[in-house]
């Protein structure tokens, strides 16, 4: 065994083209193979955190019956108390208290449908807020508001307009008050460019009648997305806020969640098909090194090697090769998607020219994708082409020692 | 049919809400059921009047609160009405004016007057069950839905009308059953949406003599889709015939301080 192994390793030098070329294919498809599992990684992480961007966050809060009915005076109330005990929960990150509260804008007579979107002002600053990015003086305080870009657009509103509000108080009470547009919003969130309104939770609070009350609490954990539904159910049996709702955002979004669904099933069928067409390579590359040798195996049958050690001696090779290439092309794959994940695919250059960002089911996509491998990554094409490598050569190496030397030979 | 020109009421939701029942009310019917065409001609009677000044009850229930509006209204023919809340002090000033199809709402805290958008249409107006569609619904009634009497109903006592949306026809509505009584005043509607879903009840209450005229005199309306909602309007006084002129419709009139 130890001699077939060693003759089988001084066979792959003996012919360097032929092993060179054996490698570069093999090596060829697990880099294939990883540079798309890269890819498809980058692009589930871009569209999970799109999905649970600012506005929907991990989980949410909301007062029972309010995702039904949406009235205004299905509020959560002891807001303070709640947040305090939320925020002390383990595992939560953030806690954002927010009120949405539908409401007729106007600038001059003609009323405009809005969401008046009380934020805390201060958190929602922060990285992964809603507010991301906004100079501090550009941020909404008192009776001065931000107007979502598209709103602003469609109704012809500009800074240093005076708009009227009217909504329902939470009380039932007619809503109204005026605001000052201090600023045109652009977020992430293609709901609040195209409709919202945003003013500090105080703000807010005072013009519906929420006296310590918010719409909603956004959750976002310490952990990834994944861990939203823990994240949902340990703060759903916090004492304070167990008679509210808290639900993950795949329940809160069962077609985000779909999304994200047909995302990884799509991800699979490309994995699939590239797979196959690596295989494919590798499988022509090791089938026609095979059987080139039919001459040379037919020589070493004569010499009296059995056909079963010579079967075996192929397969060692070809199991070499392919751990050999397999190596190369995971050294290449990961510098590859490690240099990706660093530079970035920017997707603007995907969208129409000018665009920095994709706007899909009202959610907007912005800056780059990142590729990366998880360790198990790899696995498979490990696995897959090495596999491939050996059950290619095998028919070939077979079907020689069935030969006659001679045959085997001539041939 | 002649031309049912209402002029009750206007200005109240009830009155646009119960425009259908104008076709329905005839004299007493003892077993047979009186036609549709004199049931029409009885209440385009009942409810008709050159310009109307009403004080409104109207009481908002949720499961969770409730609260009780005073308003007065005036209104002219079937597109012009403008009403004014009194009270709570809150929104005491709070106008809406109605011309034709358009709605503004006069805000005095802010001063300002806004029109409704269409996209509002289908909100509730002040909190309550009525919608300001239903606000600016004018009486396409005999237009848009063929009627027919159905026969006796059990609950509660009266005759079954019932109304279906012709083809072709755009609305809310697909079929609307009235029960009218023997005395020939409106029980109760029921709104079937376009699915056929019962969508809204309305009930027909305290009949009694206001200004000379025997009526139903509070309207209780149950949306089916939200449990434990409810408003009720109630007339605290009513004034037909009045005079009412075109310039009381005028956004200068809306915004006038009250």
């Amino acid at each position: 065994m130890i001699s077939t192994l060693r003759i089988a390793w001084r066979n792959l030098g003996r012919n360097t083209r032929r092993t060179l070329l054996a490698l570069s294919a093999i090596a060829v498809a697990q880099l294939a193979v990883l540079a798309v599992e890269g890819l498809m990684n980058g692009m589930t992480v871009s569209i999970m955190s799109s999905l649970t961007g600012p506005m929907v966050g991990h989980a949410q809060i909301h007062a029972p019956l309010w995702r039904e009915e949406q009235s205004p005076d299905l509020a959560i109330d002891r807001l303070e108390e709640r947040l305090a005990a939320v925020r002390a929960t383990e595992g939560v990150a953030a806690a954002l208290p927010r009120i949405y509260a539908p409401a007729l804008v106007a600038r001059e007579v003609d009323g405009r449908a809005a969401l008046v979107v009380g934020l805390d002002v201060l958190r929602e600053s922060e990285a992964g807020g809603m507010l991301e990015g906004l100079p501090a003086e550009g941020r909404p305080h008192d009776r001065t508001a931000l107007v979502g870009a598209e709103l602003a657009r469609a109704a012809g509103i500009h800074v240093g307009d005076e708009l009227a509000v009217v909504g329902q108080g939470a009380d039932g009470s007619m809503a109204n008050d005026l605001l000052v547009v201090g600023g045109i919003l652009s977020t992430p969130v293609e709901m609040v460019n195209r409709m919202g309104v945003v003013v500090s939770l105080e703000t807010a609070q005072e013009i519906f009648v929420m006296e310590d009350m918010a719409t909603e609490i956004t959750l976002f954990g310490t952990g990834s997305i994944e861990d939203a539904g823990s994240l949902a159910s340990r703060v759903a049996h916090v004492p304070e806020v167990e008679e509210l709702e808290t639900l993950p955002w795949s329940e809160l979004n069962p077609e985000l969640a779909g999304i994200r669904d047909i995302t990884g099933l799509y991800g699979i069928v490309v994995m699939f098909v590239v797979f196959i067409a690596a295989a494919a390579g590798v499988a022509n590359t090791m089938l026609m090194a095979t059987y080139e040798r039919r001459r040379e195996l037919g020589m070493m049958l004569s010499v009296g090697v059995g056909p079963g050690r010579l079967v075996t001696l192929i397969v060692l090779e070809a199991l070499m090769l392919g751990i050999l290439g397999v190596i190369i092309g995971s050294a290449l794959g990961l510098l590859l998607v490690t240099y990706q994940g660093h530079v970035g695919i920017q997707l603007a250059d995907m969208g129409s020219a000018g665009n920095e960002s994709i706007s899909f089911y009202g959610l907007t996509f912005m800056g780059a994708l990142h590729p990366f491998l998880e360790p198990a990554d790899v696995v498979p094409g490990f696995v897959g082409v090495i596999v491939v490598s050996v059950l290619a050569a095998l028919g070939p190496a077979i079907g020689t020692s069935r030969l006659e030397p001679m045959e085997a030979m001539r041939s | 049919m002649r031309t049912l020109r209402r002029s009750f009421l206007w200005g109240t939701t009830a009155f646009v809400l119960a425009a259908p029942l104008t076709r329905v009310l005839a004299q007493a019917p003892p077993s047979t059921p009186p036609t549709l065409e004199a049931m029409t001609a009885r209440i385009d009677g009942l409810y008709r009047s050159s310009g109307t000044i009403a004080r409104i009850e109207l009481s908002i229930v949720t499961p969770r609160q409730s609260r009780t509006l005073r308003m007065q209204s005036w209104s002219r023919g079937e597109d012009r009405a403008l009403i004014v809340i009194e009270a709570p002090a809150r929104e005491a000033g709070t106008a809406t004016l109605r011309r034709d199809r358009n709605l503004w709402n006069y805000l005095p805290r802010i001063s300002r007057t806004m029109r409704v958008p269409p996209s509002m249409m289908l909100s509730g107006w002040m909190g309550s069950d009525v919608t300001n569609d239903d606000l600016t619904q004018s009486s396409t009634f005999a237009r848009d839905f063929a009627g027919s009497v159905v026969g006796r109903s059990e609950s509660p006592a009266g005759w079954l009308v019932r109304y279906e949306a012709r083809e072709g026809t755009v609305g809310l509505w697909r079929r609307i059953e009235y029960v009218v009584g023997d005395d020939l005043l409106p029980r109760v509607a029921r709104y079937h949406d376009r699915a056929m879903r019962l969508a809204r009840i309305m009930q027909f209450e305290d009949v009694r003599e206001l200004d000379g005229r025997r009526i139903p005199t509070r309207f209780v309306i149950l949306p089916q889709d939200r449990e434990g909602h409810r408003t009720e309007m109630r007339y605290l006084s009513v004034d037909f015939d009045a005079d009412v002129p075109e310039s009381t419709f005028s956004l200068t009139e809306l915004e006038r301080g009250r």
